[in-house]
């Protein structure tokens, strides 16, 4: 193997599931979370001679975000929305990846389905800060470089996700502890 | 009325305030009770999204995709060097998709033409000899506690091993098998009407592909320590990565203990 494909296999497929929960959070389908993220790696590889170092991270959600835009324009030009998926978990999912076991899975909570669902529901603009905050863990500065945007509207937009998350999860939350 | 300072809170939580900045905050903090409140919510919030909400990981399948289409980008030359040894004489008679007709009829054939990677046509031929019921299985066990202690007899290597019924892979042996003249242990997996082999062989230092197809079956490479893995069958891509996946799960909890 190649030492660029080497390198490359290194740096950037470690953060392949970063792409992956991005890509499907704002696509909200499976199927078109992996076309976003299938394209966005073969994007980065073709860029990666360019990737100046550094965290690659930000540089690949940038890449990320850029092709779900893409494939949004496509989808428009076709008069095609689409509508989220009814279930986030794929069957097989569970037995090969680190993620949740198949007893957590199947025990996850309803509070987590409903978040899930609310989380699905904010605007595309308040969903991407959201998620690359508090499940990335990415800085103000790197979600302004990955959304393209001052960080004044990074921290505005996010104060906003999280107000009308709190309004309509924790709303939900307490409503169904009353009962 | 939300206080002035909400903003400020924010970013002291999410870490993005200097020391006198969040100094300032925690001054705040201990007289304005609805701030008190607000950080308890968001708080609250923020545990919510990294414990309950889903985080999506890859699935097996986009990862072979991305591995396939980067494989497509590369220049095309031998992805594998060749091994130097005395290669056997191939009676390379048959190939394709006979080949994987004849395995179950015909015993100790060389079935696979002596095309391309030696070490992929060494894995593929020890693969259909087994399915040609010849060699097998040396040591018949459902129980990694017999497999494992025979292979670090017989192979003088101590892969892991388990029995992964619960997701799919029946243990049902073990052998000694030898690729490229080095000795290998292998062990053997049932998946529905599937057998998958899956050699360990030790200090191969070698470039190796993460996967390739050969007549038809899949084959993955990944190494853990000093051994190289490679798993073969003609279940699908997916499955085999499974397979693959469990076991190195199980080579770092083996390193651990």
């Amino acid at each position: 193997m190649d030492d660029k494909r080497r390198r490359f296999e290194a740096q950037a497929l470690p953060h392949l599931d970063a792409a992956t929960n991005l890509a499907r959070w704002l696509t909200r389908s499976d199927a078109d979370a992996d076309d976003v993220v299938q394209d966005a790696m073969m994007r980065a590889w073709r860029a990666y001679d360019g990737f100046r170092g550094g965290d690659i991270r930000p540089w690949l959600l940038t890449i990320v975000r850029n092709c779900w835009r893409t494939s949004l324009g496509d989808r428009k030009r076709r008069g095609h929305v689409a509508m989220p998926d009814e279930n986030t978990h794929l069957p097989g999912d569970e037995l090969t990846d680190s993620g949740p076991s198949p007893e957590s899975s199947a025990m996850r909570s309803d509070e987590g389905r409903k978040l899930d669902a609310v989380i699905a529901t904010l605007p595309d603009e308040f969903r991407e800060v959201l998620i690359l905050r508090e499940m990335e863990d990415l800085s103000y500065r790197e979600i302004a470089t990955v959304t393209e945007v001052p960080i004044g509207t990074v921290m505005s937009r996010l104060a906003r996700a999280r107000a009308m998350l709190r309004e309509k999860w924790l709303g939900e939350v307490e409503a169904s502890h009353a009962l | 009325m939300p206080c002035e300072r909400a903003q400020q809170l924010e970013a002291y939580l999410d870490g993005e305030l200097d020391a006198a900045g969040a100094a300032e905050v925690e001054r705040h903090l201990e007289t304005c009770g609805e701030c008190r409140n607000a950080k308890a919510e968001l708080e609250r919030l923020r545990t919510a999204l990294r414990e309950k909400a889903t985080y999506h990981r890859a699935g097996p399948q986009l990862r072979a995709r991305i591995g396939a289409s980067l494989d497509k980008e590369m220049p095309r030359k031998a992805i594998i060097r060749r091994f130097p040894r005395a290669r056997a004489a191939f009676a390379g008679a048959a190939g394709g998709a006979m080949a994987t007709a004849l395995a179950a009829s015909l015993a100790f054939f060389f079935l696979v033409p002596a095309s391309g990677d030696p070490l992929i046509t060494d894995i593929t031929n020890a693969h259909l000899r087994s399915l040609a019921s010849e060699h097998l299985i040396d040591v018949v066990s459902t129980d990694r506690h017999t497999v494992k202690p025979w292979l670090a007899a017989h192979a003088d290597l101590s892969p892991p091993v388990a029995d992964f019924s619960r997701q799919g892979f029946k243990l049902i042996g073990g052998r000694v098998d030898f690729l490229e003249g080095v000795r290998a242990a292998v062990t053997v997996y049932r998946h529905g009407a599937h057998i998958v082999n899956v050699f360990a062989w030790a200090n191969y230092s070698e470039e190796l592909p993460d996967f390739a197809t050969r007549n038809g079956y899949h084959i993955v490479f990944w190494r853990s320590g000093n051994l190289t893995f490679c798993a073969i069958s003609d279940t699908s891509i997916d499955d085999i990565l499974a397979l693959s996946r469990l076991l190195k799960g199980l080579s770092q909890t083996d390193a651990r203990e």
